[in-house]
């Protein structure tokens, strides 16, 4: 299995063997609407998964992302961040699962889904679910939607940053841990950005 | 150039419902400190809002004039463009902006505004680096994210830092003595006495009279439910330290 490489959903599964590694990163930008299904299995002992992914969104997009993480052999780890902002009348809904099979002890899964409305008309439902069926086991995951915090607005406005900007500026820092690595991956994110926050 | 920086008339303002302020009549001119000192709830914090510009208050009446601009008309990034200045009493953590972004992006902004290019990086990290140097922060703070994890007194040192990038004709510091040691009002003493000059003017906010043993100040108000009862010079700020607010 190669490393870091970026996913061109629709739909992906992959099954890893001891020691394998695999990263998968995906983004959806403003007026692209997606079904995005992964799939995998870390099937062999010490196996380890990483999952970037973001959506900008601002428009009349509908968004489906489904993941599941099927825990299998003892010793594996994985993770999942997936960041996404939502404005226009954006539709969006996270269905990620986590599965620890019998026997699969040792394993270490997290998996965070945090979304910003930027409109009042946009929609997110995310369900987050664990399924731990072997012992010892460390699993967390967390979900939330929220808005833009009003105070930290006003502050950065009261130094003078323009409103769109300051806007901006919170919701890189709120994308930035579901960003792929490296400058072009943060550009791109920002340039969407700009595009939605009119 | 208008000799009159400030001047507040009739100012009136609500929070929701509830009236706060109840015609607050206030001339700066430029070169002056000014304090106004009241009681808690007597709206001190409400008039440094209103100035700034922060939505949650409503405006009912009265009007207020900078620099011969109407200030109510303007957004709070406007205010900001124009030469005003709000150190915060509770200055807001920023968690994934760091100092050096935010500041990057204000003096940006600022010099968009005014019609000039943007600094040059090197330009700008000197710049920082001298403010840095001015105020006593530790240069390694550019890198933090803003005011999270910083103690009280950092968050104020922070407050003037940011006032000195910002060159202000009008700093508003709002209970920014509220809370500190006495090395750490010096530096705001320090920060404030540095930046004093014939065409900028400083209102200070405050409960005690402390930090005006160190800033001193030209006129002292005070303001209670929502008016200023009384100015005076700095032998106001002696008689409300010694008696208390109950007699105005």
């Amino acid at each position: 299995m190669g490393h870091g490489r970026y996913i061109e959903p629709p739909a992906a599964s992959y099954v890893l063997g001891a020691g394998e590694s695999l990263e998968l990163s995906f983004s959806v930008m403003p007026g692209e609407s997606k079904d995005i299904d992964i799939s995998v299995d870390l099937a062999g002992e010490g196996a380890s998964f990483d999952l970037k992914g973001y959506y900008i969104l601002g428009e009349q997009e509908k968004v489906n992302i489904r993941v599941r993480v099927h825990h299998k052999a003892p010793r594996c780890r994985s993770s999942q961040t997936v960041n996404g902002v939502a404005g226009g009348n954006a539709e969006v809904s996270f269905d990620g699962r986590i599965i620890v099979a019998p026997g699969a002890d040792g394993t270490d899964a997290s998996q965070t889904n945090r979304n910003v409305l930027v409109s009042d008309s946009a929609r997110v439902g995310t369900t987050p679910q664990l399924e731990i069926y072997a012992d010892d086991v460390k699993c967390s995951h967390g979900a939330t939607v929220g808005k833009l915090n009003e105070e930290e607005l006003f502050y950065m406005r009261s130094r003078g940053i323009p409103e769109r900007e300051a806007k901006v500026l919170q919701l890189i820092s709120f994308l930035s841990p579901a960003l792929p690595g490296g400058e072009n991956g943060a550009q791109e994110a920002e340039a969407a950005l700009r595009r939605i926050m009119v | 150039m208008q000799d009159i920086l400030l001047n507040i008339k009739g100012l009136c303002a609500s929070a929701g419902e509830k009236e706060i302020l109840r015609g607050v009549d206030l001339e700066v001119r430029r070169g002056e400190v000014h304090a106004i000192m009241g009681p808690n709830g007597a709206g001190k914090s409400t008039l440094s809002a209103v100035l700034s510009g922060k939505p949650d208050y409503t405006v009912t009446g009265g009007s207020v004039s900078f620099a011969g601009e109407d200030l109510l008309a303007l957004s709070p990034e406007q205010r900001s463009w124009a030469g005003l200045f709000l150190s915060f009493q509770y200055p807001v953590e920023i968690p994934g902006v760091t100092i050096s972004a935010f500041m990057k992006a204000a003096l940006a902004a600022r010099r968009k505004a005014a019609g000039l290019e943007e600094l040059s990086a090197a330009d700008f990290l000197a710049l920082m680096k001298e403010k840095m140097a001015f105020v006593g922060m530790n240069p390694s703070f550019s890198k933090r994210p803003v005011n999270v994890g910083f103690s009280g007194g950092e968050k104020k040192r922070a407050e003037i830092f940011q006032m000195a990038m910002l060159d202000p004709v009008l700093s508003i510091l709002d209970e920014t003595d509220s809370g500190l040691d006495v090395d750490a009002l010096k530096v705001v003493a320090d920060g404030v006495n540095a930046m004093r000059s014939p065409e900028k003017s400083t209102i200070i906010i405050t409960h005690y009279r402390k930090l005006l043993e160190y800033v001193r100040p030209d006129k002292v108000h005070v303001l209670k439910a929502g008016r200023i009862v009384r100015s005076g010079g700095e032998e106001l700020a002696d008689i409300i330290e010694n008696e208390g607010f109950d007699k105005f």
